[in-house]
């Protein structure tokens, strides 16, 4: 059991996010189709699907890497991520066009008008989220697989 | 099998076999100190579960989390959009 380690957290790290995909699609097809709201959901997709499983899985390979040497909790490993997510996911998304960036705050797929105080309460929600889903998933996961 | 054969024999086997006496001595201390060592593997050793008064802050997070969401709905796809 103690052969390919970081595939195995891989493995690990993509479980959450692939798990949750599938929901999200839902979600906004059912916003798109059924609430007829103009969303481009090809575009918004593309982080989700492409990038934040990739983030997780790389990111608990680094956990398995780094654990031996900072003994750092793997919650709070995970509540770091977001720290490097967010940048990449608003960048992502400015460049793809859903996301736009006024004076008094950013607007989300054209419709979610966010002010910048909402924002940072949003963004302690995402790092608490993270925190919780790494320390409670994907620990649990990595002891599973047998490299925690 | 005659006599020669079984002194032979004895002889093989007290070669083969260390005597009883030899084990029982203590062993000799090491050469350094191995505390040092032990220290270090205690500490890398995996983290503890988390305990019993860590598990209110954890439930703290999550109500934050369902609070934030409840209050401004409009962060849900925002959060799904990271997961």
């Amino acid at each position: 059991m103690n052969t390919h380690p970081y595939l195995r957290a891989y493995l690990a790290g993509i479980f959450v996010p692939t798990l949750v995909l599938p929901l999200i699609l839902a979600g906004f097809i059912t916003v798109r189709l059924v609430l007829a709201l103009p969303i481009p959901i090809e575009r918004i997709i593309i982080f989700p699907m492409a990038v934040v499983p990739t983030i997780f899985g790389l990111w608990n390979m680094l956990y398995l890497w780094s654990h031996v040497r900072t003994n750092l909790p793997i919650g709070v490993h995970g509540a770091i991520l977001p720290f490097l997510g967010a940048p990449i996911g608003a960048l992502v998304a400015s460049c793809l066009g859903f996301l736009q960036i006024t004076g008094q705050g950013i607007i989300w797929f054209h419709i979610l008008h966010v002010p910048y105080a909402l924002l940072a309460a949003i963004f302690l929600a995402a790092v608490a989220g993270y925190y919780l889903v790494w320390k409670y998933i994907v620990g649990s996961l990595n002891r599973v697989m047998g490299i925690a | 099998m005659n006599a020669h054969d079984e002194n032979r024999i004895k002889h093989l086997l007290r070669q083969a076999l260390p005597p009883v006496e030899a084990e029982a001595k203590p062993a000799p201390e090491p050469s350094i100190d191995l505390w040092p060592a032990v220290l270090r593997r205690l500490d890398t050793q995996p983290a503890e579960q988390p305990r019993l008064n860590w598990v209110w802050f954890d439930w703290a997070l999550l109500a934050g989390v369902l609070a934030v969401t409840v209050a401004f709905p409009a962060s849900i796809p925002m959060l799904l959009y990271y997961l």
